[in-house]
C-alpha cells in the first residue's frame, strides 16, 4: 500500500468515500482524514498552494466532525462532497484556483460553520488556522476527546480500558461476527416492517437479536453496548406488548441505534486486529435518551438529532409505503413469499472454514480429472465389458454431481447485498425528496461469496445514480403522467453461466444527444462516425466522463460510472446501459457465476497451451496476406474491418517455440483489453473450456501476462493469460 | 573460559541442532541432503508447464493433486550443466515458510538415494570457500557411510531462488 497515489486519484477516492458515507460512520471519516493528509503531503511542488490550503481547511472540518463540534449530518457531508468537487475543479484548471471556485468553497465551508481565511487560500500563505496544528496531530485528539474525563490521553485511556474485554479475545471475536450478523438482520427486518407495520413476527425478529446482543455484551463486560441494546430492547418490548405503536419514530431510532452499535462493534474489531491504541470510547447517553424519549411515547425527540428524518420529515412515510396499495399487494405477492421461505431455511446452516472448503474443491477437481484419465486410458477403454462401461458412467455422474455441490458451497444468496440497497434507497429518497420504491426480485440468486463485497460498491453507485438522476421529483412525474412514486427495479437472475444483475428505473433515461456532444468534444468519437445510440450511451462508463455542465453538480464528479465499470471488470464481468428516452434506463451487469471458474478458449503455441478468457475475445480469424501491414517503428498490424489492430506474437511475448511464425498461417485471436484491441498470434485453437483458476503460488503471482494456472483435462497445468498485463508488457517492449 | 573455546562451543552446539534425518539425493557426482521434516513427498518427473519471464532454473509449474506448485531445477540452480530427464529423475516436494504461510515447491534432482540418520559427530561446518555453491545454502557437511553429503537449507535455496525470480522479472 506504500505506493504513492496521484492527486487526482486521492480526490477521486475522497469523492467516493463521501458518496458512501452515512451519518455516524466515524470510520469513514477517519479514512477521509488519511486521504486528505495524503493530499496535503503530496502537494509539495506537485499541486498549487491553493489546493493544499483547501485540503487543510477540509481536514479542519473533518477534525471538528470527529470531535463532535460539527454535526455529522447528511447535509454536512453533502456540503463536504461539494467541496471535493471544487477541489477537483481547481485541479482540472491545473491548480490555478479561480476566484469562483474559492468563493464557492469558502461559502460552503462557512455554511457548515467553519471560519475560513480567504487570504490564505488565494495567496497560498500558510496563515490559516488549520495550519498551526500539524495534520498528524489532528487524528489522535478524537480518541482522547471522547475518552472519559478520568483518563487523560488516548493511549493511556485505551490501555486502561482494555483489560476488561481483552480477557477473552476468542469469545470477543465470536461476538463481533455474531453482532454484525444480528445487526444486519435487524436492519433487514426493520425495513421489512415498514411494509407490514403490524406483523408481530417481524417485531419479534428484531427484538431477539437485540436481546442476544444485550446478553452477550453484558457477559463480556461491554457495558456501553449492553446499555444501549438494553434500552432499545425495552422500547421494542413495549411495542411487542402493544404498549406503544410501531411507527416511523421507532423505526428511525432503531435504525440509527443499529448504525451506532455497528460503529461500536467495528471499533472493537479494530482494537482486536490492530491494537489497543485504536480504542474509542463512545458516548451512548444521547442515544439512550432518544430511545427513552421515543419509548415514553413523546415524539419530542429533538429534531436536529435525527438529521435524516429532519431532512424530509413529511414525505418520509409515503416515500417508503407506496401510494398505490394494489401495486404493493401485487409486488408483495411476487417478492415476499420466497424471501420468507428462505428466511426459515437459515437455521439449518453451519459455518465452515473457507480453507477447508477450498481444499475440498481442489480434491474434487482432481477427482474429476483422474476419473477422466482412467476412463481414457487405452487399456481401460479396450475392455468391452458392459458392466464396466455402466459403472464408469455412474462414477462420472457422481463425480460431476460432487463437483457441482462443492462449487455450490462457495455460493451465497445475493439477498444480504440487496437488502443493504433497501436502506440506501430509503435514505436517498428521503434526502432528495423523491418518492422511490425499490422492488427486488431474485434475492435468492447465488453468487460466489468472494464477490459479495466487491459487488457492493458498483451497486451503490448505480442505485444512487438511478435515484438521484433517473427518477424525477414527484411533481415532474405527475406532469408526465407517471405515478408520483418512481420505481427502481433491482433484479438478479442466472443466465447460462453468468449472473445478471439489472437496475432499472422509470425516470427520464439518458440524454443521448448530450452524451454524443460531450463525446465529440472530448475527442472520443467524431461527428461523422456512424455510431448507434446504444454505443453512445455506453460512453458514460469512460473515466471522468460526465455530461454535467459544471462539476459541482452532484453527478459531475466523474467518479461514478467508471468506478462501476472498473469494479465489475475486476470481477471479470461486463456492464452495459440500455436507455429509453422518457421511459427510464436500465443498467445490466453480467458477472461470471463464480470467481473460481473462468470460461476460456484453449489455444496452442508450439508445445504450450494457454487459456484466453472468453469474455475478452472478440473474434478469431486466419488473416489474409493483404490484411497484414508493418508500420515502421510501430510493429505489425492487421486491418480487420477497417480497424488497424496491433499484433502480439504470443510466442515472442513468452519466449517459446511456435509452429508458425507467419500470421497468415496461424490464427489470430482479437482481444479487447483496457488498452485497446490487440491481435494475438497463436498456432491453433483447441477449444472452449471452463477452467478452475489456480494461483501459481505466492511467489509467482506477479508474472506479466499470466493471471494464473489451471489443470487441463490431461492433468497438465495450463496458464491463463492476463491480457491487460500482456498488452502492457508488449507495448512497453515497443 | 577464553574466547576461542567459547566460539568452538557455540559452533558445536549449532551443529548439534543439525542432527537428525536427511533425505539424500544426487546431483551430478555430488550427494546432497535436505532435512526430512521439510520434505512432503517425492514424485517422479512429470510434464512441467513453462512459465514465461522466469529465470532459467525455474522450470515451471506442475499439478500436484489439484494444486499448482513451482518446480526448480537444482542442477541449473547450482550452476551445473542441464541433463536429460530419465526414469531416475525425481521431484522432491518441500514445504518452506513463505511470506504468507507455508508454500510447497518442487526440487528437480537426478535421483533420490535414501533417508540418512546423521549424528552431530558426523557433521562439519560448511567450508568457507572452494565450492560452487552459495555458502548461504549450506547448513553443513556430513560424512556418513564414507560419502560426503552437503546438507542444504531448503528455505534458503528455494526462498532466495524464487525471490530472485521476482526481482529480475
Amino acid at each position: 500500500m506504500a505506493e504513492q497515489k496521484t492527486v487526482p486519484e486521492i480526490l477521486d477516492d475522497m469523492a467516493l468515500k463521501i458518496l458512501m458515507i452515512e451519518p455516524g460512520d466515524l470510520s469513514v471519516v477517519g479514512e477521509l482524514v488519511t486521504l486528505v493528509e495524503q493530499l496535503i503531503g503530496s502537494q509539495q511542488g506537485e499541486v498549487s498552494p491553493a489546493l493544499g490550503q483547501m485540503g487543510k481547511i477540509f481536514l479542519d472540518a473533518l477534525g471538528k466532525i470527529i470531535m463532535g463540534e460539527l454535526d455529522d449530518s447528511a447535509t454536512n457531508f453533502e456540503h463536504l462532497g461539494k467541496c471535493i468537487s471544487e477541489m477537483q475543479e481547481v485541479l482540472r484548471k491545473e491548480g490555478q484556483a479561480g476566484k469562483a471556485e474559492i468563493d464557492t468553497y469558502c461559502a460552503i465551508m462557512q455554511e457548515i460553520g467553519l471560519k475560513v481565511e480567504r487570504q490564505a487560500m488565494e495567496g497560498g500563505a500558510p496563515a490559516s488556522g488549520a495550519e498551526s496544528s500539524p495534520p498528524a496531530a489532528e487524528a489522535p485528539p478524537p480518541a482522547a476527546a471522547e475518552a472519559p474525563p478520568g483518563a487523560a490521553n488516548g493511549e493511556a485511556a485505551a490501555l486502561e480500558n482494555l483489560p476488561d474485554f481483552l480477557k477473552d479475545t476468542e469469545l470477543l471475536g465470536g461476538f463481533i461476527e455474531e453482532a454484525f450478523e444480528h445487526l444486519e438482520s435487524i436492519e433487514a427486518n426493520i425495513l421489512e416492517l415498514e411494509h407490514n407495520p403490524d406483523d408481530k413476527d417481524i417485531i419479534n425478529n428484531i427484538f431477539r437479536p437485540f436481546h442476544t446482543i444485550k446478553g452477550v455484551s453484558g457477559f463480556l463486560n461491554l457495558t456501553d453496548i449492553n446499555k444501549l441494546a438494553h434500552a432499545t430492547e425495552n422500547l421494542l418490548d413495549d411495542v411487542r406488548n402493544d404498549k406503544r405503536a410501531m411507527d416511523a419514530a421507532v423505526i428511525d431510532i432503531v435504525l440509527s441505534v443499529g448504525d451506532y452499535l455497528r460503529t461500536m462493534v467495528a471499533n472493537i474489531k479494530d482494537v482486536l486486529q490492530k491494537g489497543p491504541s485504536l480504542y474509542k470510547k463512545f458516548d451512548i447517553s444521547d442515544y439512550v435518551r432518544r430511545v427513552q424519549a421515543v419509548q415514553g411515547g413523546s415524539a419530542a425527540v429533538p429534531e436536529q438529532e435525527s438529521p435524516v428524518a429532519r431532512a424530509v420529515a413529511a414525505p418520509q412515510t409515503t416515500a417508503v409505503a407506496p401510494a398505490d396499495p394494489a401495486a404493493v399487494a401485487e409486488r408483495q405477492s411476487a417478492s415476499a413469499p420466497p424471501s420468507q421461505a428462505a428466511q426459515k431455511k437459515i437455521g439449518a446452516t453451519i459455518k465452515v472454514d473457507i480453507e477447508k472448503l477450498d481444499s475440498l474443491v481442489n480434491a474434487v477437481g482432481e477427482l474429476v480429472i483422474m476419473q477422466v484419465m482412467v476412463k481414457q486410458n487405452p487399456m481401460v477403454a479396450a475392455i468391452s465389458d458392459p458392466k464396466l462401461t455402466r459403472d464408469i458412467g455412474q462414477l462420472s455422474r457422481i463425480t460431476t454431481e460432487l463437483q457441482k455441490t462443492a462449487m455450490a458451497m462457495r455460493m451465497v444468496p445475493i439477498r444480504q447485498t440487496f437488502q443493504k440497497m433497501t436502506r440506501l434507497v430509503r435514505d436517498l429518497s428521503q434526502k432528495s425528496g423523491k418518492l422511490v420504491d425499490l422492488v427486488m426480485t431474485g434475492e435468492e440468486t447465488e453468487i460466489d461469496r468472494n464477490m459479495v463485497d466487491s459487488i457492493y460498491d458498483p451497486l451503490v453507485h448505480m442505485i444512487r445514480n438511478s435515484v438521484d438522476h433517473g427518477v424525477q421529483p414527484p411533481a415532474e412525474r405527475e406532469k408526465l403522467g407517471k405515478p408520483a412514486t418512481g420505481t427502481v427495479n433491482l433484479r438478479a437472475y442466472q443466465k447460462g453461466s453468468s449472473i445478471i444483475i439489472e437496475i432499472e428505473d422509470d425516470g427520464h433515461g439518458l440524454n443521448t444527444e448530450k452524451i454524443r456532444k460531450k463525446g465529440i468534444e472530448r475527442g472520443l468519437i467524431s461527428a461523422d462516425d456512424d455510431i448507434s445510440d446504444h454505443e453512445i450511451n455506453n460512453l458514460i462508463f469512460l473515466p471522468g466522463f460526465s455530461t454535467a455542465d459544471k462539476i459541482t453538480d452532484v453527478s459531475g464528479r466523474g467518479v461514478g460510472m467508471d468506478v462501476v465499470k472498473k469494479g465489475v471488470e475486476k470481477l471479470r464481468g461486463k456492464v452495459e446501459v440500455v436507455s429509453t428516452p422518457g421511459a427510464g434506463s436500465q443498467f445490466v451487469i453480467k458477472l461470471p457465476l463464480t470467481l473460481a471458474i473462468i470460461d476460456g478458449i484453449v489455444v496452442r503455441v508450439g508445445e504450450e497451451r494457454y487459456i484466453i478468457p472468453t469474455i475478452a475475445i472478440q473474434e478469431s480469424i486466419r488473416p489474409q496476406q493483404e490484411q497484414y501491414n508493418t508500420v515502421h517503428g510501430r510493429g505489425e498490424t492487421l486491418r480487420i474491418r477497417g480497424h488497424l489492430i496491433p499484433i502480439i506474437r504470443l510466442y515472442e511475448a513468452f519466449g517459446v517455440k511456435s509452429t508458425y511464425t507467419d500470421p497468415c498461417e496461424g490464427i489470430v485471436v482479437v482481444i479487447e483489453s483496457e488498452w485497446g484491441k490487440r491481435a494475438l498470434l497463436v498456432d491453433e485453437l483447441l477449444g472452449k473450456q471452463e477452467v478452475v483458476i489456480k494461483s501459481l503460488g505466492g511467489y509467482m503471482k506477479d508474472i506479466k501476462g499470466v493471471a494464473g494456472g489451471t489443470i487441463l483435462g490431461d492433468g497438465r497445468v495450463g496458464l491463463i493469460l492476463d491480457l491487460a498485463g500482456l498488452v502492457a508488457a508488449s507495448d512497453a517492449r515497443e | 573460559m577464553d574466547e576461542a573455546t567459547d566460539v568452538k562451543l557455540e559452533g558445536t552446539q549449532s551443529l548439534k541442532g543439525l542432527e537428525g534425518k536427511y533425505l539424500t539425493f544426487v546431483l551430478g557426482k555430488e550427494e546432497y541432503g535436505v532435512g526430512i521434516l521439510k520434505v512432503r513427498e517425492i514424485i517422479g518427473v512429470m510434464e512441467i508447464t513453462a512459465v514465461p519471464h522466469t529465470l532459467p532454473y525455474v522450470k515451471g509449474v506442475i499439478n500436484l493433486r489439484g494444486r499448482v506448485i513451482p518446480v526448480l531445477d537444482l542442477r541449473l540452480k547450482f550452476g551445473m550443466a542441464a541433463k536429460e530427464y530419465d526414469e531416475r529423475t525425481c521431484i522432491i516436494v518441500v514445504e518452506i515458510e513463505g511470506p504468507s504461510g507455508p508454500i510447497q515447491v518442487g526440487l528437480l534432482v537426478d535421483s533420490v538415494s535414501e533417508v540418512l540418520n546423521v549424528t552431530a559427530a558426523e557433521i562439519e561446518p560448511p567450508p568457507a570457500f572452494g565450492t560452487h555453491l552459495d555458502a548461504d545454502y549450506i547448513l553443513g557437511m556430513a560424512k556418513a557411510k564414507g560419502h560426503v553429503q552437503i546438507l542444504l537449507d531448503a528455505d534458503r535455496v528455494v526462498g532466495k531462488g524464487v525471490l530472485e525470480t521476482l526481482e529480475t522479472v
